[in-house]
């Protein structure tokens, strides 16, 4: 009887001891060499960028770090779902590792996919702290490859992030390159008529906006898996094989257009979370964002896999062939894009007046309200504007009026003969095309693989105006910066609706930690779960939260610079299970500042 | 989706009912993937499932000529079709179903049957016919007989819009 109890015990611990893996991580001085310039930076086990961690689902993890450094550090877990004392945001989850000090975190794995880590102290992670995490799942893929790679991106600057800050501080356009230049006004002039240039300018200049600000930072070098476009990091594969490439963005400030010429990509997975699998020639990836996607590579030949900042201000680039050394065309990086009148009609205390012709009645295209039943996320994709060559008339016999409940007026086909996206103010300069006239990745095309949360009405909805002022590089929430703010209480249980109003020009990357971001792109029950929500200038973006976390968070813009300059603030969820609760006490009694 | 990309998807619509035909005949070239079975010439029954997003099993073995009663059952959340072809013959079958997702006939988990019966002119409709193929609704379960012609590269694929692409298609071996 003893015997079988024990037996039957130790069968019991078993699984629990098989799955549990310690891991060590070391945070290093180290050297960073882009191709363009060596720089010190900070990275782990003696890399920047540090190991790929891979768990499993199901795993309880052990992870020592150890702080090399003569300053205090931390790591945050981007993405996981854990305990909030080890989600590692100093004077928020814990006080942070001293020079010298080990601290070992330990959570359980309760999901799966591609997510990253990094630095959450003072401007470690621009400075090459971060690192990639994947999750195998308990169960099989919902897809097929035949091998894998994480692609991860950075925006290497020769400068330290805090210089970069106290540059930014002292003058917000340092780094931008890209300003309008007294010959492009004449140009405008001789285009548009003296008047309306002026009043163009004008209208910039009452903003606090300079034209150009799609990006704050010029002048970085882009790295994959820490190589620069002449290191070319190559990833190799055999023809015919199905590739998973795992991209994470862990720029301080960059967003890329990603494509691969010559390769369909199908995005099977964003932020960690399967996705019903799109096939796409571009995508864009915010900062902190992730998305996976399958390419099938047939013939014998390299293919290069091009990342352009989103301001074309530089690029990352990388190569998929079947042999080392092999290279294909690097393309030339694309006119940038310029803001329009359109992206800054967000911003409070303009004269909207004057914006004759914009039609705000459509701004909120990504909430669910007044979308009758359609699905119009599926239609996105479609620009009719270029169908001209096709022969409708052999389509006489179409009876549109079957279509009941279609209401052709509300779609974003470009009608204006732009592209459009719902996720981008009407009239946008800032939407973004296939280099191939083919398909551009919206967040309208996401939906969820298998939806996690059941639909269900939020409980309260939660107005967070994403602010700020360009000529003194202060950016906030709700127009009071971080360290003037009063956390967001929130209720174990409740889902809150967050409605998100960009009255900036730059589009900002949104992360909640430890609990999920659901994404509202009007697709109800099959909205997708993230962890990094990109708002963009001019729009408004509704995001769901089931609140199943305890514990105090971070909630932040994911520039660095931003989140710096005040654009985050901390989540209180109250209530929920005691012990839980009694940690936050404590910790609240220790606080230390962020 | 660009003019000529819809031009090749209309027209392969409209030469699917051709490409069964040439099927049909058997040509032996590696093309072609069998014609339709009749029941009771069917030597057994495979059951293949169909979750979000692949297949189980995700490979069978047939006979040179062997008629097989397949029973598709659709156990996902999702829309999922089960259509025997080669790997070109799925390629253009991608063109179509890219148009019915665009038309709303596949919306997630749910077949528009008004739409897909629609007239969209020359007789043409958006019905999902073809005899080597099923296109299933979460829950429902349907038959495909089928006769394998020669050996030849054939898969059972579906290509609702990118589950293909993902890796929902399983080989067809020949012993």
């Amino acid at each position: 009887m003893k015997t079988r109890l024990l037996t039957g015990l130790l069968s019991l611990l078993m699984p629990a001891m098989v799955m549990a893996g310690e891991y060590d991580l070391t945070v290093d001085r180290v050297k960073i060499d882009t191709g363009d310039f060596v720089k010190e930076g900070i990275g782990y086990n003696g890399a920047s960028p540090g190991p790929v961690m891979r768990f499993k689902e199901g795993e309880n993890v052990k992870i020592n770090v150890t702080n090399n450094l003569d300053e205090m550090t931390s790591i945050h877990w981007h993405g996981l779902i854990l305990p909030f004392d080890q989600d590692g945001v100093p004077g928020i989850s814990f006080p942070g590792i001293k020079p010298g000090e080990t601290f070992t975190y330990e959570f359980p794995i309760q999901q799966a996919g591609t997510y990253w880590f990094h630095s959450h102290s003072g401007f470690q992670e621009p400075d090459g702290a971060y690192g990639s995490i994947v999750i195998e799942p308990e169960g099989r893929e919902p897809f097929r490859y035949d091998r894998e790679y994480v692609v991860q991106l950075t925006d290497k600057h020769p400068h330290s992030g805090d210089r970069i800050m106290r540059n930014l501080k002292m003058m917000p356009d340092y780094y931008n390159r890209e300003q309008q230049t007294v010959g492009e006004f004449f140009s405008d002039v001789s285009k548009n008529g003296l008047m309306n240039t002026v009043s163009d300018r004008m209208a910039w200049g009452g903003m606090r906006m300079m034209k150009a600000d799609v990006e704050d930072i010029h002048g970085f070098t882009g790295l994959i898996n820490g190589k620069g476009p002449s290191q070319n990091w190559t990833g190799i594969f055999e023809p015919g094989e199905r590739i998973r490439l795992r991209f994470i963005n862990s720029s301080a400030m960059t967003y890329f257009d990603i494509r691969i010429p010559g390769l369909d990509m199908t995005v099977v997975q964003a932020d960690g979370n399967n996705v019903q699998p799109v096939s796409v020639d571009e995508f864009r990836i915010g900062v902190a964002e992730t998305y996976d996607v399958i390419v099938r590579p047939k013939d014998e030949q390299a293919y290069t896999i091009f990342a352009e900042s989103m301001g074309r201000s530089g690029y990352a680039r990388a190569t998929l062939a079947p042999e080392e050394g092999m290279e294909a065309a690097v393309p030339q990086l694309r006119e940038p894009a310029r803001l329009t009148m359109a992206d800054m009609s967000g911003m409070a205390g303009m004269d909207h007046g004057s914006m004759a012709g914009m039609d705000h009645g459509d701004m909120n295209m990504s909430s669910s309200e007044g979308m009758g039943g359609m699905d119009h996320s599926s239609m996105e994709g479609m620009d009719h504007s270029n169908m001209k060559g096709m022969d409708h008339s052999n389509m006489e016999g179409m009876d549109h009026s079957g279509m009941s409940g279609m209401d052709h007026g509300s779609m974003a086909m470009g009608k204006k003969g732009g592209p459009s996206d719902p996720f981008y103010a009407k009239g946008s300069g800032l939407v973004p095309t296939a280099a191939n006239g083919g398909k551009f990745l919206s967040y309208a095309d996401l939906k969820a693989q298998d939806p996690l949360y059941e639909l269900r009405e939020p409980t309260r909805e939660i107005e967070l105006r994403l602010t700020g002022n360009m000529e003194r590089y202060t950016w906030s929430i709700n127009g009071v910066k971080y360290e003037d703010a009063d956390p967001i209480r929130l209720k174990y249980g409740e889902r809150v609706r967050f409605k998100f109003v960009n009255e900036t020009m730059m589009t900002h990357p949104m992360h909640l930690h430890g609990m999920w971001s659901i994404l509202d792109v009007g697709a109800g029950q099959w909205n997708p779960i993230k962890h990094t929500i990109s708002v963009n200038p001019g729009t408004t973006v509704y995001m769901e939260t089931e609140v199943d976390e305890p514990g105090q968070w971070a909630f932040h813009c994911h520039l660095s610079y931003h989140a710096a300059a005040g654009m985050f603030r901390k989540v209180i969820v109250e209530g929920g299970p005691e012990s839980a609760q009694a940690k936050t006490d404590v910790l609240v009694e220790d606080g230390g500042e962020v | 989706m660009n003019a000529s990309k819809l031009i090749v998807a209309a027209a392969a619509m409209s030469m699917s009912a051709a490409t069964l035909a040439a099927g049909a005949h058997g040509g032996g070239h590696g093309a072609s993937s069998g014609e339709p079975g009749k029941a009771s010439e069917a030597s057994r029954t495979i059951t293949v499932e169909m979750y979000d997003n692949y297949y189980e099993p995700e490979e069978i073995s047939v006979k040179p000529g062997e008629t097989v009663r397949f029973v598709v059952e659709n156990k996902g959340n999702l829309v999922h079709e089960f259509n025997v072809g080669t790997p070109d013959m799925h390629e253009a079958h991608q063109e179509e179903m890219m148009m019915m997702v665009e038309h709303g006939v596949i919306q997630g988990g749910k077949l528009n049957q008004d739409m897909m019966n629609m007239d969209m002119g020359n007789g043409k409709t958006m019905k999902h016919d073809d005899p080597n193929s099923v296109l299933l609704e979460p829950g429902q379960s349907k038959e495909v007989i089928w006769k394998f012609s020669d050996k030849g590269n054939i898969e059972f694929a579906c290509n609702v819009p990118g589950h293909y692409q993902a890796g929902m298609y399983g080989d067809v071996n020949f012993e």
